[in-house]
């Protein structure tokens, strides 16, 4: 704890403090799961921003004024991986299993012309509908429950602080490192289907996917932070 | 560093990755506020970019499926039947140059494109 400096007289003050600290930070985390709930959804991020900053803002006044709370470091790499899968989830399972509504047609249409014809080129022809890009339904079929789900339980886990939270995080992470370096491989062996006919091709989605990162830059810390902080 | 500085630092970070620590907490906020700014904004600047609200959005999705097709005369149907076959599945119209690297012939879609081709479209049929 950054200021855990309270004058600790017996064991009733580390209680009173211990339920003081417990309160505040679930005082917090009911904030930030709010508007983490929203960031997770992409169309209402803009509403679940400030509900997370406010979490945030609590957390880090609750440390300040002296209480024991959780690194805002591991806040904020726990709700944002969580984040992160959510994210991937919902453009996937759309893909994977609504690809015929209209919203899947008009906006993942719309993406796929603009950043990755993955999901243009002869979209919804495959018997099983979506995607029809050389090895795309694959890369969903087994990043959706292995990576995603497991990534968004991990996160769970390593807000509370648990041991199993930072070993399934750092599993789940490098899960990560394959998925990018296998999908980036195999949208640049089919970049004639992935990127003909784009309005903003490579770059583009290089720029607007980038931001996908975090699970990366949850790496270095989730292997040189003390790991004794997170118990069983 | 002594051990004022050291007693600073956040629950689980050592002095040896202190400065690592935070330049990653920073990479994270600038992540967290991207993903939020990406996520409101694609899809009402992708629904502006390609048509609405002067076209629908089934009238969009029509659009989409002509070109990615290659075939004029092809409507979005919706809703979809829900056990239908896939819209695409046999269509022998979609134009591409075949072979172990497929490459698609459509053009990409400028900014409104299919607000022009519709309205086109429209004055062709009233003449």
């Amino acid at each position: 704890m950054s200021s855990n400096t309270l004058a600790l007289g017996g064991t009733g003050n580390l209680d009173e403090h211990h339920r003081q600290s417990r309160q505040a930070q679930w005082q917090a985390d009911k904030w930030m799961m709010s508007g983490a709930l929203l960031l997770g959804t992409a169309v209402f991020g803009i509403f679940g921003l400030p509900l997370f900053l406010r979490g945030l803002w609590l957390q880090i006044r609750a440390e300040r004024s002296g209480l024991t709370m959780r690194p805002v470091i591991v806040t904020l790499i726990g709700y944002l991986v969580a984040v992160d899968a959510a994210l991937n989830t919902i453009g996937w399972a759309l893909d994977l299993v609504a690809h015929h509504t209209l919203l899947a047609r008009v906006f993942l249409m719309a993406w796929g012309n603009m950043f990755d014809a993955g999901y243009f080129w002869h979209y919804n022809e495959l018997w099983i509908g979506g995607a029809t890009a050389p090895g795309e339904k694959s890369w969903e079929i087994a990043l959706l429950p292995i990576v995603f789900s497991m990534r968004i339980a991990a996160a769970i886990g390593f807000l509370q602080m648990k041991r199993w939270g930072h070993q399934w995080l750092i599993v789940t992470c490098w899960f990560g490192v394959v998925a990018w370096a296998g999908y980036i491989a195999n949208m640049t062996l089919y970049a004639d289907v992935r990127y003909t006919g784009v309005v903003f091709p490579v770059i583009g989605w290089w720029l607007y996917d980038i931001f996908y990162i975090t699970p990366f830059l949850a790496l270095p810390y989730l292997h040189s932070v003390n790991r004794e902080i997170f118990s069983d | 560093m002594n051990e004022s500085q050291s007693d600073e630092l956040p629950l689980g970070t050592t002095p040896a990755f202190a400065n690592m620590h935070k330049w990653l907490r920073r990479g994270l906020i600038v992540c967290l506020c991207a993903l939020v700014l990406e996520g409101a904004f694609t899809f009402p600047l992708l629904a502006v970019w390609y048509g609405w609200p002067t076209l629908s959005l089934q009238e969009i999705c029509t659009e989409f499926e002509r070109i990615r097709f290659s075939d004029e005369s092809r409507e979005c149907i919706y809703p979809y039947p829900l056990f239908g076959p896939a819209e695409g599945a046999g269509q022998t119209t979609a134009r591409d140059e075949w072979g172990v690297q497929p490459r698609p012939q459509y053009q990409a879609i400028e900014y409104r494109e299919l607000v022009r081709r519709v309205e086109a479209r429209r004055a062709r049929e009233n003449q």
